[in-house]
Formats: structure tokens, C-alpha cells, sequence
């Protein structure tokens, strides 16, 4: 939707301008503090505003979380591998921790267990260990053991509560404690004058983000850049390794995308910015996995009369992906292919029937020939979305050479890595393809940039920076230029 | 010997085929068409064309297409059989063992037999590398090695002082011929083999034109197979604005370094590709410590703070760049994250400049016992791009702000390498540098690097530096590399020898008719023997 007819205050105005440069963090710490200052009548266009921006830094971080695991977890490998040096102990829980993360389950339990058994009973880490095997056993339904993980824990030190917190809220086990056991972990921190690090703070946002304190966890984020280690393991005076939680983006995202539906569904109840609420609301559902919540705002953006073509073109196409993960995959392929073939030489609507082809993981292959086809004729910028659709759709397929050509096709290179013009998504995506494609350097450039809006990038620029110092093979060569 | 294993690379079909090229890629190869020129543009002309006098990129990229080393670096950072097509090494970590590949012959010289590669040309290679008179800035990479040893015509020995990372990769310095050089004991750039060297690589050189083009023709009995394109011209621009105008006016089909001021307009050209390649590169200002008014670092600390990098950056660059902190490129594992770059602040640099001794003068110059601060800056000619005079020219207006007084001279590259390199007759040098993966600086900054033809030109000294770079140097642990590095970063931006200014965006563009184009980030033509041209498009 055009931005600027929403933007009634000029708060809200500056936070759009931010928004479009895709300065969400920015824009966000700009706009929240000052709604509730607002006249009622310039707050909805605030809210929607806010539900954008929130909607915006939620893909950006769903899309770090996911190559912070990859990137993250090699990482891990390579260092629990290495045979040089003292070796680290740490690296057995921060594996085990993502090896969790990303769903094995079994293979994480076991280095956690390997750590818990080599730390002493009362160590802290010990305890976050038996906090991680908690989780774990929940998720493998085995409650009555992940009690007994958790019931061993000092819960005197505010770092524990809120660890413990955090994991309630995670598993949904005493959901509801969790957040007044978060605020007291807070509470006891400050009355002890234990300055939180960054795993208790990643304690916390769990708790609040998972457990309905949506507010609270903004809060959080917005004072904190969240770019310090987790932990930092020191080996003399020469050595030193900082392990990071990739779980934390996973707990931005979802702290995001519940701030977005909030701001969204407020902004929904604005007879005039409503219909522009719940177009955004179809993706911010989608996301969720809301397919209902999807499909319902999806028909009610449908049925608008003055919304542009654009608009319903789009929200056509998010129907469609609901309906796909509904179940209805028949008929959103259709509606996808007769939409395709209908605009053929449209390279937006391509584009976003790619994207949306590629999130529900559907087979794209009709999609594929019909874009192909479109950025084999056309040119200019017009088809950088269309070329970036297709490198993320290959992205997904693994063929990660021509990920990087068409995402690189699809950047705009007289500004590379500048986030203010090409879309950061499309930017981690890019740096995924190179790292695949172990062009490192590349990959680096693109966090160092996408770093100074999103400083939290740090715990991906430092696991890359390992793997390169280990995989690189080069002679040692400076020329001068 | 005790061996860790036998390293053999590649798959059992590299012994298979004859040449030593896999059927696989034989096919691949037959697929491709041959023929066609290649006309590139360079920003500069090379001093030398051998791998070992050379300290530039523009020889560098030559040599590349020219010779082969031992092993080469594959695109996905593999290490790969060339002259050698395997290796053991010894448990220990110690002792290298070479096989070599037979059948390759040198580059003919007109009149002269085939003569074949062998052991003898890698020990010549090693000992004239190594050799106290040959001029080259490759000595410091290879101090670990203790002895070369020939063991019989296709079999070579080294024996290394200790472990160290990456050693294998180490031997991808360039073998040159034992019948190359006049002198058979140490290469100087007097000798008749730099300007016109013969290679067992893709590429031969033919001839070098009037207006200093060079010309290089399709190896024929390249041990890997003919390379599809003909013909490779390098072509010298002074200007890079002009290789632009080259390019779209087709005189040339591609260059190496575009403009960044360019990009958009390459971009927007539908007959160019443009692509990224990420050489781990950035730009300075370095200082002379032997003059007495840049001993102090407050000085040179205070010239930091004087300029407004990131205006520069914006207004000569397009933005297309990245200010960095420290001496090593953002897109390098080493950089420290934590050291932020200094800020524009000329107010600190003038009390800097004060708690080191300086007042302004009436004249509004600052001076110390009775000596006024004015210096020499010297640019190497081929820089003389509009973008870089006006960084200069910037460089200059932002010190008269803070009271000191610089002086531009632009002298031609060879004389200027001289002058810097050589003699050390400069106050402070524009220039750049250029990392392979390694980010390895040792040879920048370390106290045994001061000397003739040596790369800390600048006479740094610190003895805790030196202690760190040879820590990093002894230990075989990543992560201890590592943190000595971030500890370097952080050290060198504080002791600010250089001014660190930004790394530049590379990109190179070229005609969309050149096909299969892969580029090394550093040494770029490193797969351009799989490059070809469709014989439609096909040009001589």
C-alpha cells in the first residue's frame, strides 16, 4: 500500500521513510514510544505502520535464524573436530543446543549429556545443560523426565529463573508462570546487581514472546543490541571463544511477527485503514501458520472494491498459499498457474507468485519456465524482485550456483550490500548462496553491512569468520594494488 | 617414511587419462568451442611479468595465465594437483613429498627444443626464491621450510622448519623454468626472464606492442588441455573512467576493476555482466616513521581523526566501499568487530596534535622546535584516476584544517615503487593493499620486513606486534590465529602506522559473449583456461 497516504503524524512519516530504506529496527524504536503520545486519530495509521515494520523484521530475522543454524552448526562441527590446541569444553553444549535447534534431537541430547556429566554438579553451566535437556526431553514427550532435568536448579539466582522461565514458555509447560517468573528473575537480578548477559535477556524474550508479553519482550529488544556472546571460553591469554545462542533470532522473529498481527489486527479495527491492515495481516498469518486467520483476511482484502490491481493480484497469491497449507493444493497450484500464465510478461506478479510458490515448498516447476522465460526477455530493474525470487526459489532446491546468479542478478549492485536499496532478505539469502558456494568473503561483506542496522548479526559474522579461518587454503600472498 | 596418508586428490579417473586431465572434464572441454581473442583492460601497466620479482596485482594476474605451482586452489577451496599430481606428508607434519606430473614441457622459445618440466626447475625455483640478491617480497612466506631436496627427476622433498597451517597450500608459489633466467643463481628485475618469462601455463607470452599491450596465445601443449580462448590481450588504460568508455565502445570485452562510479552505468548495459569477486582489499595512507614528526602515534592518530572518510567514500566512490578500522579487509575472517573506525573529529586531531608538542604557528602551521609539520604525499602515476586525485586533493585540504601542510607528488609506478619500496624517500604514500584468504600481514608490519624491497616500507616496529605475528605464525590452532588477530586489529588501528581507509567494492565486467567466466577473488584468471567464446561471437 502507498506508504505515505497512511502516514497521518510525522513520526509516523519519518518511521515509514526508515521502513522503505529497510531500517525496521530504526523505524521501530522511532514510532513505538510515541503512539501512545498520539491523538487517537493519527494512531491507527501508527499501528499499521508499526504492524509493517514489525512484519518487515520478522522475515529479516525468521531468514537469520535459519542461516544462523546452518552457519552456526558447521561451525560447532568443525570446532568439536578440531585437533590442534586446547580443546574447548564449551563447544559440547553450544553444539548440543543447536543440534536441538534444528531438530535432531537424539544427536543433541547426547553432547549435552556429554557436557552435563564433565561439569561440576554445581556449575551454572551444568545447570543451563540440564535446562537444554529439559527441553528436549519435552519436545520428545517425555515430561516426567524434563521435570526431573529441572527440578535439580538453584532457582535463587535470577539467571536460572529466567532460564527456567524460558523453557516453560518454549514448551508451553506452565506456560502461563513463565512470564511473572521472568519479571521476578528481572527484579532479583536488579536487587543483586547481577547485570544480565545475554543468555538470561535471551531467557527473558523467550519467556515473555512465548508466553503472551508481547510488549514486555519489545521492550527488551529495544533496549538491548543483543550482540554480545553468550558465553565467552578464555585459554591463556591468546584464545578465546565466543559461543552465541542462534535461538535468540528465532526468539526476535516470532517476538516481531506477534508484535506485527498486534499492531495489524489494531489497525484492522480502523474503518479506513482496515483494508490496508488486513492485506498486511494475510502475510503476517501466513507466516504464523495461521491458514485460517490467512484465508479469512485474504477474502476480506478480496472483496474490496477500491483496493488496487496490484494489491488483489497479491493477496490472490497469499490466498492461494493458504490454501495450499490448508490442505487445498490442487487448487492453489491453479490459481497460481492461470495467474502466471495471465501475466506472463508481469515480472512483480512473477515474482511474487515465485516467492509464495517457494515459502509453502510446492513444486514450482510451471512457475519456473514461465519466469524464466520473462527474465530471459526482459531487463532493468523491473526484474531484480523476479531474478531475486527465482535465486531464493533455487536457494530452496539447492542448486546453489544458480542461487547465486539469479540473487546476485536481482541485487543492485551499484549499491551491493547497502540495505537502504536491496531488501536484506534478499540479501541473507544471497549470503547463504555463498556460503554454499564458499565464497565467504562475500558472505561476510554482506553481514558486515546488514550488522549496522541488525547488530545481533554478530553471532552469524563470527561463526562464518571461523569456518573461513579453518577452510581457507591459501599461500599467504599481499601485492600492493 | 611414516606417513599420515597418501594424499591423492582428485578421483581415481585423474590417473586413468594419460594427460592427467579426467575424462570428465575432457568431454567438458571437447564441448566448448576454441578460438576467439580476449582484449582486457588494466588500470596500469606491470612492472614485471615473472611470479617472483612482482609485488602487484597487474603481474600477478599475468603470471597467472603464464605458470603453474605445485598445487593450485580449487573454487571451493580445495587444494589441487597441478605440477604435482600427489603428495604424502609425513606424520609429523614436517616432511612434504611431491610426485610430480610428467609429460609437461615449457613454454618453447623460438629455436630452442621442447624441454620438460622436472624436479630441477622446483628446486631452482625454491633456491633463487630464497636467494639473499633476488628481489622479491616472497621470502617471508616460505621461512618455514628448511630444505628442498630433489629425489630423483619427478619426485621433490621439503622439509619444513615446523608444522605450520595451510602448508600445503603454501606450494602453490609458481615454478619457473631452470633455463628461464640469464642468471642461473638470483633474479633481479635486470634480468632478461621478468619481462619475457616462459610458463607451463594456458598462456604463452608472444609479444609485447609498442603501446604496451601483451599478447599472450593459447598453450597448445597445456598439460591440462588447450584453453578454448586464443588469444589474451591486456590492454593498459591510465584512467579507469576510460576503460569504462573502452568497454561499451567495445575495444575491450573485459576489465579486471571497474570504477565504482561506473557500476550503475555497466549495470544498466544489457551486453555486460558484472561480477562481484571479493578480493580482500583496502586502502591507506601510510607514514614513513623514519621522519621524526611522524614518530609519535598521536600524530598519526590525529591525522585520522582530521579526515572525514566516509565523505570521501560517498563523494569519490558513490559510496561503494566500506570505511574499515584496522589493517585487515571486512570480508576477512580476522577482522575485529569490536574496533570501530575513527570518527571525523579534527577538533581531537588539533589536540592531538597538541599533547604531542605541535602549535600552530601565526602562519596557522603547526610546528615543534622550530620545525614546521609539512609533508610529502606520493601517488604512483597509474592512480592518477579523477577518484583518486580527488581523495588526495581531499587528503590535503582536511590536514590544512588541522595545520599541517602536505605536499602531492605523483610519480610514475615504477619510480614511485622505488621510491617507497627502496629508498624510502616519502613522508606518507596513498596505496593499497590486496590479501589472498590468508589476510596474512605479517610482511606489513613485522620488524624483520624493514629493508629494501620489503613490504613494511614505513619502518614499524613494535615489539609486542612482533611477538604476536609470531605466535600467529607458530601455532596450528585456529581459533588461537584468531584471537591474535582481532588482537593485532586492535593493536595496529591504536598504533595507527597507516590510516585505514575503506575497502573498495570489486566488481569486474565483461562482454556477455565470454562464456563459463569463473573468477579467483585474488589471482582472477585462475580457471580462465575453461573460458570460451562462441564462434559466432568469436573476434580476432
Amino acid at each position: 500500500m502507498p506508504v505515505q497516504a497512511m502516514a497521518a503524524d510525522d513520526v509516523t512519516s519519518r518511521a515509514m521513510k526508515l521502513y522503505e530504506k529497510h531500517h525496521y529496527e530504526d523505524a521501530a524504536r522511532l514510532l513505538r514510544p510515541e503512539l501512545e503520545k498520539m491523538a487517537v486519530s493519527h494512531k491507527p495509521a501508527a499501528s499499521l505502520a508499526l504492524g509493517m515494520i514489525y512484519l518487515g523484521s520478522a522475515a529479516v530475522y525468521r531468514d537469520l535464524h535459519q542461516t544462523a543454524l546452518l552457519i552456526e552448526l558447521d561451525y560447532l562441527m568443525q570446532l568439536s573436530r578440531q585437533k590442534t590446541g586446547s580443546a574447548s569444553r564449551a563447544v559440547d553444549f553450544y553444539l548440543g543446543q543447536a543440534l536441538l535447534e534444528t531438530g535432531r534431537i537424539n544427536e543433541g541430547v547426547s553432547y549435552l549429556q556429554r557436557f552435563a556429566d564433565r561439569s561440576a554438579a554445581k556449575s551454572p553451566f551444568k545447570a543451563f545443560a540440564d535446562i537444554e535437556l529439559g527441553i528436549a526431553y519435552s519436545r520428545q514427550k517425555q515430561q516426567e523426565k524434563a521435570e526431573q532435568a529441572w527440578s535439580r536448579l538453584d532457582l535463587s539466582k535470577p539467571e536460572m529463573k529466567a532460564a527456567l522461565a524460558g523453557a516453560y514458555s518454549l514448551t508451553g509447560v506452565q506456560q502461563q508462570k513463565s512470564v511473572a517468573m521472568a519479571e521476578a528473575a528481572w527484579h532479583e537480578a536488579i536487587a543483586q546487581r547481577h547485570t544480565p548477559d545475554t543468555r538470561m535477556l535471551r531467557n527473558m524474550l523467550r519467556a515473555y514472546s512465548h508466553g503472551g508479553a508481547p510488549e514486555k519482550a519489545l521492550e527488551l529488544l529495544h533496549a538491548n543490541e543483543l550482540k554480545e556472546a553468550s558465553y565467552v571460553e578464555n585459554f591463556g591469554a591468546s584464545k578465546s571463544i565466543n559461543f552465541y545462542d542462534a535461538s535468540l533470532l528465532q526468539d526476535m522473529a516470532v517476538t516481531n511477527l506477534r508484535a506485527a498481527v498486534q499492531y495489524l489486527e489494531k489497525a484492522g479495527r480502523d474503518e479506513k485503514l482496515g483494508p490496508s491492515a488486513t492485506y498486511y495481516l494475510v502475510d503476517a498469518y501466513l507466516q504464523q501458520g495461521n491458514t485460517e486467520s490467512a484465508l479469512r483476511a485474504a477474502a476480506s482484502t478480496l472483496a474490496q472494491t477500491k483496493i488496487p490491481q496490484q494489491y488483489l493480484d497479491s493477496a490472490r497469491i497469499y490466498q492461494a498459499a493458504a490454501q495450499y497449507k490448508a490442505g487445498q493444493r490442487k487448487e492453489a497450484g491453479l490459481t497460481w498457474q492461470a495467474m502466471a500464465e495471465k501475466s506472463a510478461q508481469d515480472p512483480v506478479v512473477l515474482a511474487a507468485l515465485v516467492r509464495a510458490c517457494t515459502q509453502a515448498g510446492a513444486d514450482c516447476a510451471k512457475l519456473e519456465k514461465l519466469a524464466l522465460a520473462a527474465v530471459e526477455q526482459g531487463e532493468g530493474k523491473k526484474f531484480f524482485p523476479l531474478h531475486a525470487a527465482l535465486g531464493k526459489y533455487y536457494l530452496q532446491q539447492k542448486k546453489y550456483s544458480k542461487a547465486e546468479s539469479y540473487m546476485e542478478a536481482g541485487r543492485d549492485k551499484a549499491y551491493k550490500n547497502k540495505i537502504g536499496v536491496n531488501d536484506p532478505v534478499l540479501l541473507i539469502g544471497l549470503a547463504e548462496a555463498y556460503y554454499r558456494n564458499k565464497k565467504f568473503s562475500e558472505n561476510l561483506e554482506i553481514y558486515f553491512e546488514i550488522g549496522k542496522q541488525y547488530p545481533v548479526v554478530r553471532q552469524i559474522q563470527e561463526a562464518m569468520q571461523g569456518i573461513y579461518s579453518m577452510e581457507q587454503q591459501s599461500a599467504g600472498d599481499v601485492k600492493i594494488f | 617414511m611414516k606417513q599420515l596418508s597418501v594424499i591423492l586428490v582428485l578421483a581415481l579417473g585423474l590417473f586413468a587419462s594419460v594427460s592427467g586431465v579426467s575424462q570428465a572434464a575432457e568431454i567438458r572441454k571437447a564441448a566448448r568451442p576454441q578460438g576467439g581473442a580476449l582484449n582486457y583492460g588494466e588500470y596500469g601497466r606491470p612492472a614485471t611479468l615473472d611470479p617472483i620479482t612482482s609485488n602487484e596485482m597487474i603481474s600477478m594476474r599475468i603470471s597467472e595465465l603464464l605458470f603453474n605451482g605445485l598445487v593450485g586452489i580449487s573454487e571451493r577451496q580445495d587444494v589441487v594437483p597441478e605440477l604435482a599430481q600427489s603428495w604424502n606428508v609425513s606424520k609429523d607434519g614436517r616432511v612434504y613429498t611431491f610426485s610430480l606430473r610428467k609429460g609437461v614441457t615449457w613454454h618453447q622459445r623460438p629455436g630452442e627444443a621442447l624441454v620438460p618440466f622436472t624436479a630441477n626447475d622446483v628446486i631452482f625455483t625454491y633456491n633463487i626464491m630464497m636467494h639473499p640478491k633476488t628481489i622479491t617480497p616472497l621470502k617471508v612466506r616460505f621461512e618455514f621450510i628448511e630444505k628442498a631436496e630433489k629425489l630423483d627427476d619427478h619426485t621433490v622433498r621439503f622439509t619444513l622448519k615446523r608444522p605450520v597451517l595451510n602448508a600445503l597450500a603454501k606450494f602453490s608459489f609458481k615454478i619457473i623454468p631452470k633455463h628461464g633466467p640469464k642468471n642461473p643463481l638470483y633474479l633481479t628485475r635486470e634480468d632478461s626472464f621478468v619481462q619475457h618469462p616462459i610458463g607451463t601455463g594456458p598462456y604463452m607470452l608472444d609479444n609485447i606492442t609498442a603501446d604496451r599491450e601483451i599478447v599472450l596465445v593459447a598453450n597448445d601443449k597445456y598439460f591440462k588441455g588447450r584453453p578454448n580462448i586464443d588469444q589474451f590481450v591486456t590492454k593498459p588504460f591510465a584512467d579507469q573512467n576510460i576503460l569504462t568508455q573502452a568497454l561499451t565502445f567495445n575495444a575491450i570485452d573485459m576489465i579486471v576493476l571497474v570504477n565504482p562510479r561506473s557500476i550503475a552505468e555497466i549495470q544498466g548495459d544489457k551486453r555486460f555482466i558484472l561480477q562481484p569477486y571479493n578480493a580482500l582489499s583496502y586502502s591507506f595512507f601510510g607514514y614513513n616513521l623514519r621522519n621524526p614528526l611522524l614518530e609519535d602515534k598521536r600524530v598519526r592518530q590525529a591525522f585520522g581523526y582530521a579526515l572525514n572518510r566516509q565523505e570521501m567514500l560517498s563523494s569519490f566512490f558513490n559510496n561503494q566501499g566500506t570505511i574499515i578500522s584496522g589493517p585487515f579487509a571486512p570480508g576477512s575472517w580476522a577482522y575485529n568487530l569490536d574496533v570501530q573506525p575513527l570518527a571525523y573529529d579534527p577538533r581531537k586531531a588539533i589536540a592531538l596534535l597538541n599533547e604531542a608538542g605541535f602549535k600552530q604557528g601565526a602562519d596557522g602551521i603547526m610546528q615543534k622546535n622550530g620545525k614546521k609539520m609539512e609533508l610529502t604525499l606520493m601517488v604512483p602515476i597509474e592512480k592518477e584516476s579523477e577518484a583518486i586525485k580527488r581523495v588526495v586533493l581531499a587528503f590535503q585540504n582536511y590536514l590544512k584544517n588541522v595545520g599541517v601542510t602536505v605536499k602531492v607528488e605523483f610519480k610514475e609506478w615504477q619510480s614511485w615503487k622505488e621510491d617507497v619500496f627502496a629508498e624510502h624517500r616519502f613522508d606518507i604514500v596513498f596505496a593499497s593493499w590486496v590479501f589472498d584468504d590468508s589476510a596474512d600481514i605479517s610482511s606489513l608490519f613485522h620488524s624483520a620486513e624493514i629493508g629494501p624491497w620489503k613490504n613494511n616500507f614505513g619502518s614499524y616496529s613494535n615489539p609486542e606486534v612482533d611477538s604476536l605475528i609470531v605466535e600467529s605464525k607458530l601455532t596450528l590452532d585456529h581459533e588461537k590465529r584468531r584471537t591474535i588477530n582481532r588482537k593485532l586489529h586492535a593493536m595496529l588501528a591504536n598504533e595507527a602506522p597507516y590510516t585505514f581507509l575503506w575497502t573498495l567494492t570489486h566488481y569486474s565486467a565483461y562482454h556477455k559473449k565470454v562464456q563459463h567466466v569463473a573468477i579467483h577473488p585474488y589471482k582472477f584468471f585462475s580457471f580462465a583456461d575453461e573460458w570460451y567464446i562462441p564462434v559466432t561471437a568469436q573476434k580476432k
